[in-house]
């Protein structure tokens, strides 16, 4: 592998990693948040 | 309205984030040169260097919340721990993976048995020991009263790993960053010193970033706990 | 003194009831007798080999004997309330957590005197000079590791999976103690005396000495929800 191979390997694997930790991060955000409003909708009606 | 301001807040952070990576990469990957000896494998450093100050930061961060908890049982120091804790695995794991990378040009092994590697690892070891124990402990302030005594023991044992390790066996070269004999800016390229400098407050913004992001969710939650025990 | 009166008292309770049964102490023998063999059948130990590799293997069959040791050693509590009732009584924690310290040092203390010799006969090492002082290098060892492993002992209690849990997080943290300790053996082994091994003994010692404070002052925090 070239040099430079090594770079977007490097580069492609921390970014890949960080960003799908952000994904699922969100996306359990997104879940709470969710069951946060159903559940205060729950009380009111 | 604490809550748009704090919506607000996270806006800004997330952006100025977003552009501080694409800075990092601009500045790492096309503006700074190739280093005279490692070539371009050394673009690696950019993000290895600030990987691991992220993910000591975290366990310092770590050993703090778990103090805090020890000390207040409040329940936001310890969301603060274990936020951090599963943040810092992150950035541990994605620093061997980039110095494993690096160190195949470079020295011709994906692995080595080196003093500061092998720290790493073992200090990856401890902390996903730290989160199993989180996963496996059910009842929620004892998984946390738990988790805060290794957290500290955790952080306490670090420099007599440290110690042994590095008697153990020395043949990484020396940091060339901090060196006592010479000021940073004199030992490497002015360039590269800067691409280093971009990417480290990336790397510090991203990190506050998840953080926040994490935490947030951990109060939530808590709240979700709370309305469903009434 | 208070303190030490309690942790006797508490050791003692342990110990006669070990005497009645003999469920941790039959078990950790038979295992590092039996990693012994395993040893055997793994490595070619000529006489040759054999006095490099034993710190290691010796070592290893320790760590191994005193990890089963320690998920043992709450196992009287553990049932019938016994830990709550425990702590109920006007009992220092840090009596408690130096009574099955020191409990789990004496069952392997008790094992590798035993396991040692049984070594030697059984790979016939040349000399039985170094013995003695290697006991007293191991012993440190122990001191290290059961110290920090009743800690994690008590940690890891009320988790699902324990027993399989606690090796997993007390290994890593025992990295300066497995290192000393080997290292020392080494040098006691390879030239009958310390020599250039001497900071690794200051480590051991260091170690035992720092997490025996932070355990007793701990402890308060580690049995208590």
């Amino acid at each position: 592998m070239s040099m430079w191979g090594y770079v977007i390997l490097a580069y492609g694997i921390v970014w890949g990693a960080i960003l799908l930790y952000v994904v699922s991060l969100k996306r359990r955000y997104r879940a709470a948040e969710n069951e946060l409003q159903r559940l205060s909708d729950a009380k009111e009606s | 309205m604490p809550q748009v301001t704090g919506k607000k807040r996270k806006g800004i952070l997330g952006a100025a984030t977003l552009v501080f990576i694409i800075a990092g990469l601009y500045w790492g990957l096309v503006k700074a040169p190739p280093d005279a000896y490692q070539g371009d494998s050394q673009r690696i450093m950019y993000l290895h260097i600030p990987s691991i100050l992220i993910a000591y930061l975290s366990f310092f961060l770590v050993f703090v919340g778990s103090c805090l908890y020890l000390w207040k049982r409040e329940k936001r120091d310890d969301n603060l721990a274990y936020g951090a804790a599963e943040i810092g695995v992150l950035f541990t794991a994605l620093t061997i993976v980039e110095g494993s990378i690096w160190g195949r040009p470079t020295w011709g092994v994906w692995w080595t048995w080196d003093a500061r590697l092998t720290l790493t690892a073992i200090l990856l070891l401890i902390f996903i020991g730290y989160l199993m124990l989180r996963a496996l402990v059910e009842d929620e302030s004892r998984a946390a009263s738990s988790a805060a005594i290794l957290g500290i023991i955790g952080f306490l044992d670090i420099p007599l790993i440290h110690m042994s390790v590095y008697w153990w066996r020395t043949l990484h070269q020396p940091p060339s960053i901090l060196r006592p004999d010479k000021v940073p800016w004199e030992n490497i390229h002015p360039e590269l010193l800067t691409a280093l400098a971009i990417n480290f407050v990336a790397f510090v913004l991203l990190y506050f970033y998840m953080l926040s992001l994490r935490l947030r969710l951990g109060e939530m939650h808590e709240e979700i706990k709370a309305r469903r025990m009434r | 003194m208070k303190l030490l009166r309690q942790t006797l008292l508490l050791l003692r309770k342990d110990l006669l009831l070990e005497l009645r049964r003999h469920e941790s102490l039959m078990t950790m023998f038979f295992f590092g007798a039996q990693l012994l063999f395993v040893f055997n059948f793994s490595f070619e130990l000529t006489p040759a080999r054999v006095s490099e590799l034993a710190p290691g293997l010796l070592w290893l069959a320790f760590l191994f004997t005193g990890t089963l040791g320690l998920t043992q050693l709450f196992e009287g509590e553990r049932g019938n309330h016994c830990l709550d009732a425990l702590l109920m009584s006007p009992i220092d924690r840090g009596a408690l957590f130096l009574a099955k310290t020191c409990f789990n040092i004496f069952l392997m203390g008790l094992v590798e005197l035993v396991v040692m010799p049984l070594f030697w006969i059984l790979f016939s090492l040349p000399s039985w000079q170094p013995l003695p002082a290697l006991f007293l290098i191991v012993f440190l060892g122990n001191v290290g590791f059961c110290v920090l492993g009743t800690i994690l002992a008590a940690v890891t209690l009320k988790a699902r999976a324990r027993e399989l849990l606690l090796p997993l997080v007390l290994f890593p943290l025992m990295v300066p103690v497995i290192l000393a300790t080997i290292r020392c053996m080494e040098a006691l082994l390879r030239f009958g005396e310390l020599g250039d091994a001497l900071p690794w003994l200051r480590l051991l010692i260091g170690f035992d000495v720092i997490f025996l404070t932070v355990g007793i002052l701990i402890f308060d925090w580690v049995v208590d929800v």
